[in-house]
């Protein structure tokens, strides 16, 4: 179990940019993952930190040890593919033993290791059969128990449940989440799942075009993205477009004729008075009754409604501007009725504008 | 910064396995195929110590070679009551040429009908059909031309007695000898190449883009003309070159049809120029008028090899459409079509497999020397091949030889095969091109390159061809058919994904282990497939060995042994030992064909692009 850092890691791919200048540090026995866009760069940079590609510039250190140019095979971590890689010409047991025959490790201790590994991964009594013989989720398994059977420094995670049903993808994300928290092997997972990356990590690095946008723990990416592109990837909401009006602690945005008080989302004050702004709302932030926290009172006409069980989506034209708001589901509003809402400024994010791609 | 970047790169890829099997393949590609071929056209390009294109003005103005003015022979003239096709003598360089392209032109024409009918409809009998097509590729070198020699003799001829005493069909007898008959017996052994490229191409069209040209009102012969043709021209190119380079540097069939007439006209080809002049090479070497002619024959492969592949990587859209449903356009043929679909087929399959139905006669009854039709069946020949001590000799050999080129075809071919699909060096591509234009060398120029360079440079040593031409056999099969079998391996490696290997490495696997334990049990059917496809082209291969194989007599290979007895000039005799030995080439071929069919699941790769 190490730490892993990056030191300015760039690696291109003729005019792509598939990593540009990361630095970030992964804590020993953290689960870490990339959240991004496909083709934002997250797989080139776990690949980086599997030895599978090498970086144009910059360093990669597990530990205080530089292994930046140390190939794959003497790396010691643990990779699970997106399609699981399981050799077919090898039955389960030799797909989960091979690490240890490379490693010259006795008969009776590789059987003893992969019959444990077996059971940890919950796959006891499959060991004869062939990949082609097993489920999706037993196949997962079986890369999983693969990469763990040789007690890696990093366990090292490429979508391993895009290929996966919905109901199965759901039970083997707490599945993994639970032996890493046992395991306590520093982890590093990719996914472009953003509800996923939420559930499974303690910390989550936000990368799009190969930059790395925001660091953080789910809550914090979550309530306080620091940036548009962060703000719309991460969780639904509507976004008003304003001007900064008063700029102090909160920052008052002049939407037409209305304002609105929110808080900076953002820990640098790069907002100034008469700046573009956006506004972000999250539609389970509002409330049809006045809370007793500072907010932000809106009114707007209802548009549209939908029952979708746990709640009830309805969209507000305010304005020719539209908001969607998450009601309770036994609320009755007809379309065509104005309502007023409430949204607390706390929850209300403010974000200089920006181009988002 | 950049330099060191590059030389870190370097080291990364370069571990000892990719090393090895880079510089294995450099080495081998270098001074099997380069270096000799290299050596031949600079020696063309010399006269008297300086650069000089004499001999290739030579050749030019020599009217024996060039001549706009037919210098002889015989074309649809009709002499009592004899109707001779023979061609007429242009001279060596041009008659070459010609016979290419007439073949070329015929394959063609005669591979698209196949092609179409087998691709669009379907009837009774197709599936048997399909494979009696085939038969024409099946190997009997030298003896093919001759059963065609044989059958068109004017007097005594089958094919006369056939059509001329008995049916009266034809007004006059046929003679088809000389450069016309080459052709034929071309033909007839080609057409399958260009067929089977074309209904490759037509089977990958997206059916929607004919149905798409039918729905806005094309169709018949306009359809074809404006969407088919086109759409499957690249797989016509693919198989139009090759038999046009197969053309020129046969020699079965200008010795075949000697051997069978004696024809002198039949002598007028490069390739039979080229065979010849190495008779005289044990006397004092070869002429660099002979290395000039290799080179033309060189510089023409090539080209037309190299355009065409481009050509065909531009052209390939044919597949790019694909989407929705994907069902053939098969569909049965009015009783009118039917009928002529029937009539055209059968009779091609017919006259297609006369060389190999000749071949069996030859070897299993008297008809080399009972007349017309043979009188009884035999099986003295067929037994020949055990019992007699010279043609078991020349079986020997042969196994040996093709068995010794597999070897390094595979080795070579899985190691050019892997650095070009997954390592990334400098020069990879380069690798590629030189492991594929094998295909565009005619074997008589490689042979002649073989034999000035290993000659000249390693006088005396086992690889001189005049102390022994044994390994230098060996290298020139394994270079002729490495194409095959490294592009075998090659669509073997492209079906693995990478990340299977990666998970090797990632786990703690070296290169070389992940090779040996992920990698070569995953392709193993592809080299064997690939192998045996290469063995069965080695055991059958003619222009190096009939040069090269020459020049010494203990060292023949079977090919060498057959050209000898169908030209007469073997002490064994009777042309039909010839065709026995081609009998055994067939039942390997079949044999191959069975198992790379039935136990590997694969089917028969063919010659193309």
């Amino acid at each position: 179990m190490v730490e892993v850092a990056l030191k300015e890691v760039t690696k291109r791919f003729g005019e792509v940019l598939a990593a540009d200048n990361i630095t970030l540090k992964v804590n020993n026995g953290e689960f870490f993952t990339f959240l991004g866009p496909s083709g934002c760069g997250k797989t080139t940079t776990l690949r980086i930190i599997a030895g599978l590609e090498f970086p144009d510039s910059g360093k990669l250190f597990f530990d205080d040890d530089d292994v930046t140019n140390l190939p794959t095979y003497k790396r010691n971590t643990g990779m699970v593919f997106q399609n699981y890689a399981l050799w077919p010409h090898m039955s389960v047991f030799d797909n989960v033993a091979y690490g240890l025959k490379i490693r010259k490790i006795s008969k009776e201790e590789a059987k003893e290791r992969v019959q444990k590994v077996l059971n940890l991964v919950n796959l006891a009594g499959l060991e004869n059969r062939y990949p082609t013989q097993l489920s999706g989720g037993q196949q997962q398994r079986v890369a999983l128990a693969r990469a763990l059977v040789i007690e890696p420094k990093v366990l090292l995670f490429d979508e391993p449940l895009s290929n996966l049903d919905a109901k199965l993808r759901l039970r083997m994300r707490e599945e993994i989440k639970d032996l890493q928290k046992r395991l306590k092997i520093t982890t590093i997972y990719v996914t472009h799942d953003q509800e996923e990356a939420m559930v499974i990590s303690d910390r989550i690095a936000i990368q799009n075009k190969g930059k790395i946008l925001q660091v953080g723990t789910p809550t914090e990416i979550y309530n306080r993205p620091q940036s548009l592109f962060v703000a719309t990837f991460i969780g639904g909401g509507s976004l008003l477009e304003g001007i900064a009006d008063k700029v102090g602690e909160k920052i008052q945005v002049k939407i037409n004729n209305s304002a609105i008080q929110g808080t900076p989302s953002s820990d640098e004050q790069r907002i100034k008075e008469g700046d573009k702004v956006a506004v972000v709302l999250r539609p389970e932030n509002f409330v049809l009754e006045k809370p007793r926290s500072t907010s932000n009172q809106l009114r707007g006409i209802v548009e549209w409604t939908a029952f979708v069980g746990s709640r009830t989506d309805v969209r507000i034209n305010m304005n020719e501007r539209r908001l969607l708001i998450h009601a309770p589901p036994d609320i009755m509003i007809p379309v065509g009725k104005e309502v007023t809402f409430y949204i607390s400024q706390e929850d209300t994010i403010i974000l200089p504008m920006e181009e988002v791609s | 910064m950049e330099v060191r970047k590059t030389w870190s790169r370097l080291r990364r890829e370069l571990d000892l396995m990719t090393g090895t099997q880079t510089l294995l393949s450099v080495f081998i590609l270098i001074l099997f195929l380069i270096a000799p071929l290299f050596l031949m056209v600079e020696e063309a390009f010399v006269y008297k110590g300086e650069a000089s294109l004499k001999w290739f003005f030579d050749i030019v103005g020599d009217a024996e070679f060039v001549s706009f003015e037919s210098r002889g022979g015989r074309l649809f003239e009709v002499h009592r009551n004899i109707m001779y096709i023979w061609g007429l003598d242009h001279g060596i360089l041009l008659n070459t040429l010609l016979v290419a392209v007439v073949v070329t032109v015929f394959c063609c024409f005669i591979g698209v009908s196949v092609a179409l009918i087998m691709a669009r409809y379907k009837f009774r009998g197709k599936e048997a059909l399909r494979i009696l097509l085939l038969v024409p590729l099946l190997a009997t070198p030298f003896v093919n031309a001759y059963v065609i020699g044989k059958l068109f003799k004017p007097t005594g001829g089958l094919v006369n007695f056939l059509f001329f005493d008995v049916l009266h069909l034809l007004p006059w007898r046929i003679d088809i000898d000389g450069l016309f008959g080459i052709a034929l017996a071309q033909t007839l052994s080609y057409y399958p190449i260009v067929y089977l490229n074309v209904f490759a191409t037509l089977m990958n069209i997206d059916p929607s883009l004919e149905e798409q040209a039918e729905n806005l009102g094309s169709k018949g012969f306009r359809l074809f003309r404006s969407v088919t043709l086109p759409l499957s021209l690249p797989g016509l190119a693919a198989g139009a070159i090759i038999v046009f380079i197969f053309s020129m540097e046969d020699l079965g069939a200008p010795i075949g049809f000697l051997g069978a007439r004696a024809n002198p006209l039949s002598r007028k080809l490069v390739s039979y120029q080229i065979y010849s002049s190495f008779a005289e090479a044990l006397a004092g070497g070869i002429s660099p008028r002979t290395y000039a002619l290799a080179v033309i024959m060189l510089i023409i492969s090539v080209i037309g090899f190299v355009a065409v592949k481009q050509y065909v990587s531009l052209k390939s859209y044919a597949m790019l459409s694909r989407g929705g449903r994907w069902s053939p356009r098969v569909r049965k043929p009015p009783l009118k079509y039917g009928c002529v679909i029937y009539l055209f087929l059968i009779s091609l399959v017919f006259a297609a497999s006369m060389p190999q139905i000749g071949t069996v006669l030859l070897a299993t009854t008297n008809w080399a020397t009972s007349g017309t039709l043979p009188t009884e069946f035999t099986t003295k020949y067929l037994n020949s091949l055990a019992t007699n001590p010279d043609v078991t000799r020349a079986i020997i050999n042969s196994l040996m030889y093709s068995g010794a080129a597999i070897m390094i075809m595979v080795l070579v071919g899985a190691s050019i095969a892997y650095v070009v699909a997954r390592r990334d060096i400098p020069g990879r591509s380069l690798l590629d091109v030189f492991a594929t234009i094998p295909v565009a060398v005619p074997g008589i120029a490689l042979a002649v390159g073989y034999f000035l360079f290993f000659s000249r440079n390693f006088r005396g040593t086992l690889l001189d061809p005049l102390t022994d031409p044994v390994l230098l056999l060996i290298f020139a099969y394994s270079v002729r058919r490495l194409p095959f079998t490294s592009r075998a391996i090659f669509a073997g490696l492209q079906q693995i994904d990478v990340s299977l290997e990666e998970a090797s490495l990632n786990i703690g696997a070296k290169r070389s282990t992940t090779f040996l334990r992920i990698v070569l049990p995953m392709i193993v059917s592809n080299i064997v497939g690939g192998g045996i496809l290469s063995f069965v082209y080695s055991m059958s291969e003619v222009s190096t060995s009939s040069t090269l194989g020459a020049l010494r007599e203990d060292r023949m290979p079977i090919t060498f042994f057959i050209s000898q007895i169908v030209y007469g000039v073997a002490a064994v005799g009777a042309v039909s030992i010839g065709a026995a030995l081609c009998v055994l080439l067939m039942s390997i071929q079949i044999l191959a064909m069975v198992i790379s069919n039935l136990i590997l699941k694969q089917r028969v790769a063919f010659l193309g692009v």
